[in-house]
């Protein structure tokens, strides 16, 4: 079930009613929570709710018996009995044609022809984000940051709750499941609260990605055997970076606010991200909640910056080469993550060459700008299928295509790249605030009246249900 | 559960009243290696629940004048339930089991009155057709799968049968036909149709992000604009039942753009090598449904003079249809070969009006009738329609 879809406008009434009926003990209502999450993944496709029961058992016993382990050795069989039942099923749903793919076309180039079977796998929605969740109450156990939840229904909960279920924010279990220990219920200005950032998370959603600039985007990256020029290349990248932020910011700010109006909190996942000045900056508002996983639970267990140089900038290239894999079964993808680990090792070394240099106003915009658009320049290998297509792009955003021909009409154009400015320059505004701060500071008539516009222009809309991207990884 | 967060955040937990103070908003970009707490949702101080009341109660307004734009304004119908790819694979599943089933492009979707199909031989046939497609995709998926036993009536224009490489619009729904059947989307089209019911507004067409667009009228050379696209022109009912929109009647710029938007349906000669490849690749369609049990027949819905002209120098019907018919050994129905269907009304050039839609309807099925065993007419069927029954007295107009 996706947010933006009338059946989780009916799903989200039922689950309030019951969450607030007065009959319901708070077991029950964990209970009531359970069984709808299970109801909202299986949804979708309901088979793979069995993915989701192994990976919760597995993950608790593993727990459990890691607890009463007396000897380090079990406490770490267990460990990697959680880790290999988890990432195999990953391994095997996500990257399964990607890795059998790979090794044809590896024993081809040696001389070796081989057919597999055609690999029909669908890949189960969200298993990268569950997957992840459930490995980081494992880890945390293992490594002795948390001791295990106390009740399995409560665990359950955690890895099943259906705001963060699908697509994040990957929430950490010392996260959640405290709030699943005691009644919780929200006041009635959270619930409104909460109704507002459901708002704005489908404006962002329907409106802004769907409506206006999927389909900029789609003009260049999916225009078969037409040449973009410079202008259309560097304007559907561009409606890319919006879109991509709308649709994975919409939904991280929908999931929060439907929490809050169960009464829990979630963690922020995006902090102004487009208002970054250089790399490291950026992965700190950027889903931040997968950012820190992989910092977290990769990159200091390869060794973090605690060994030198040379090996901190292998451990910083190899979690974000992993960390592009992450999001799709596709070298596009590694080399997006690569890019992005270029970016941060030449960061990491022109601070130490200008330690003690603090740039200017003027110079923080230049480098918020350069930032912005070097960023720019990976989403092309995130969003363009394969290497040709990114090339095309990339070509024409250099300006060395040869016939290009114009692709988006001036309208569209206008319209997206308003929207894009808008979203920068709000970034830009907000990068040292937040966005409670300011409501805070906002004149309640102003509040309601970009509510109004915003829930008014989702309902015109009407929106076609389409996925979110990041259900795809 | 315990954590390793320090006193001082753990203080920090859960829905807050007022914004935190700069600084205090922590996430776990600031606290890495260590097991993350409980997060802060700070609620501003702001009168909430005020604000909210009053946001549903002007929205509420919003909506309602909106609702009176789209139904005074626009033209919009409740009723008018629109069409999706979830409800192309709902139709193509009942195709299954259906006694007949129809494919083909807008003409024969637009085209067809299904009451008045069943009215003469009492079988409702299932539409699987779709705008801006080649109907030779959609028999061959007919053709690909082993459930079909019935009567397969394939609809065409010839152009875009023999000279469409590619599949058209209808791609999304035919390629994920098998994932477009998940149970949160089947409810959400249940829903959407009960809404549809009663709201007017609720149009693809008219939806917020194809109207602004419009105001473009082409001020970038080179890429089409939104402007150039085709409107609304159609209104759907249960079953996928499409007819022409009253609008396109009455509305004569609504009426020109349509017209516009076809663009004469120019476009380069078909060679007769590509053709006789469109023919083979129909033959095989047929023989593969008839192999199993169960028959296809064609049939060319009318085209308006404006257009019949460029789609006859593109590909005349000696080199198409008739080839189409001989080649695949097949039986069909060519709207020039029915008296009854001549000089109707085709408001847009394209596709006929609502109600010559029937006499249409009604002209092509008797005619099925004594081509194929498998479509009987009924003993009571209605008496036969002619172009008088749909055209206006003050057609001139038009």
């Amino acid at each position: 079930m996706i947010f933006n879809s009338l059946t989780f406008l009916v799903f989200f009434a039922i689950v309030m009613a019951l969450h607030y009926a007065p009959f319901f003990s708070w077991k029950q209502k964990k209970i009531n929570l359970l069984i709808a999450s299970y109801l909202f993944y299986a949804a979708w496709n309901p088979p793979f709710v069995v993915l989701l029961w192994i990976s919760t058992v597995v993950d608790w016993w593993a727990a459990q018996w890691m607890v009463r382990a007396k000897q380090e050795r079990t406490r770490r069989l267990w460990m990697l009995t959680s880790v290999v039942v988890n990432l195999g099923m990953l391994g095997y749903f996500k990257y399964g044609g990607f890795l059998l793919d790979n090794f044809v076309t590896v024993a081809g180039s040696l001389g070796i022809i081989y057919h597999p079977p055609g690999w029909d796998i669908i890949l189960p929605v969200g298993i990268s984000f569950y997957t992840f969740a459930t490995l980081s109450y494992t880890l945390d156990v293992y490594l002795r940051r948390s001791a295990p939840a106390g009740s399995f229904l409560n665990y359950a909960l955690f890895v099943t709750f259906f705001p963060h279920l699908v697509a994040g924010p990957i929430m950490r279990p010392t996260e959640l499941v405290p709030q699943f220990e005691e009644p919780r219920q929200a006041k009635s200005n959270q619930i409104f609260f909460g109704l507002a950032l459901l708002t704005l998370g489908m404006f962002q959603k329907v409106v802004l990605a769907d409506g206006f600039l999927a389909p900029v985007v789609e003009a260049v990256y999916d225009a078969h055997g037409k040449v973009p020029g410079m202008l259309d290349s560097w304007v559907a990248t561009l409606a890319f970076a919006g879109q991509i932020f709308c649709d994975f910011a919409g939904y991280s700010t929908s999931a929060i606010g439907v929490a809050l109006c169960l009464g829990f909190a979630m963690p922020d996942n995006f902090r102004f991200p487009y208002g970054a000045v250089g790399f490291s900056d950026f992965w700190r508002r950027w889903h931040i909640t997968l950012s820190s996983w992989l910092r977290d639970y990769l990159y200091i267990p390869l060794g973090g910056n605690r060994h030198g140089q040379a090996r901190t900038y292998m451990a910083l290239m190899g979690t974000m080469l992993l960390g592009g894999l992450w999001h799709g079964a596709n070298w596009t993808f590694v080399v997006w993550g690569g890019l992005h680990g270029a970016y941060l090792s030449a960061e990491r070394w022109l601070r130490s060459r200008f330690k003690g240099v603090t740039p200017g106003r003027v110079s923080m915009l230049g480098l918020a700008l350069l930032t912005f658009i070097l960023i720019n320049i990976t989403w092309v290998f995130f969003r363009a299928k394969t290497f040709a297509g990114a090339g095309i792009v990339l070509k024409g955003m250099a300006g060395m295509q040869d016939k290009p021909v114009p692709l988006i009409a001036a309208g569209p154009m206008i319209i997206a790249m308003t929207i894009v400015s808008a979203i920068f320059g709000t970034h830009l505004a907000m990068r040292n605030t937040t966005l409670e701060a300011v409501l805070e500071r906002t004149p309640s008539v102003a509040i309601a009246s970009v509510w109004t516009l915003l829930l008014f222009a989702v309902i015109i809309e009407q929106g076609q249900g389409s996925a979110f991207i990041y259900f795809a990884f | 559960m315990h954590s390793s967060t320090s006193p001082s955040e753990r203080g920090l937990t859960g829905a807050r009243d007022g914004a935190l103070p700069p600084g205090l908003r922590k996430t776990a970009a600031d606290r890495p290696g260590q097991a993350q707490p409980v997060p802060v949702r700070d609620v501003p101080a702001r009168p909430w629940v005020k604000m909210g009341l009053s946001v549903f109660a002007a929205v509420a307004v919003l909506m309602t004048g909106w609702e009176w734009v789209a139904r005074e304004k626009i033209g919009l119908r409740a009723g008018d339930i629109g069409d999706s790819p979830q409800a192309w694979g709902e139709a193509r599943r009942a195709a299954d089991y259906g006694e007949v089933a129809i494919v083909g492009d807008s003409r024969i979707l637009f085209d067809t009155d299904q009451a008045r199909f069943q009215a003469l031989t009492g079988i409702r046939p299932v539409q699987v057709s779709h705008v801006g497609t080649n109907s030779r995709t959609l028999l061959e998926h007919f053709a690909n799968d082993p459930k079909f036993h019935g009567l397969l009536i394939v609809g065409l224009a010839d152009t875009m049968y023999f000279g469409m490489p590619v599949i058209g619009l209808a791609g999304n729904a035919v390629h994920n036909y098998d994932k477009n059947n998940k149970p949160s989307q089947l409810t959400g089209l249940w829903i959407d149709r009960w809404l549809q019911n009663y709201l007017a507004f609720m149009d693809e067409d008219y939806r917020l992000s194809r109207m602004l667009p419009k105001w473009d009228h082409g001020w970038r050379k080179g890429p089409d604009s939104p402007y150039e696209d085709v409107w609304k022109i159609s209104e759907t009912f249960p079953g996928r039942q499409y007819f022409m929109w009253d609008r396109i009647l009455t509305d004569p710029y609504l009426r020109g753009h349509a017209r516009h938007a076809w663009d004469g349906f120019k476009g380069p000669n078909i060679s007769p090598t590509v053709a006789e490849k469109v023919i083979a690749r129909s033959a095989e369609a047929v023989r593969r449904i008839r192999a199993r049990g169960g028959d296809v027949v064609f049939v060319r819905p009318p085209s308006a003079p404006q257009l019949r002209v460029n789609e006859d120098k593109r590909i005349p019907r000696t080199l198409g249809w008739d080839r189409l018919l001989a080649g695949a050994n097949a039986k069909g129905v060519h709207a020039d070969d029915l008296p009854q269907a001549q000089h109707l009304l085709i408001p847009e050039w394209s596709h006929l009006s609502r109600q010559c839609a029937t006499v249409f309807t009604d002209a092509y099925v008797r005619r099925l009738t004594q081509l194929t065993p498998r479509l009987k007419l009924r003993s009571d069927a209605p008496s036969p329609l002619s172009r008088a029954d749909c055209v206006p007295a003050n057609i001139a107009s038009l």
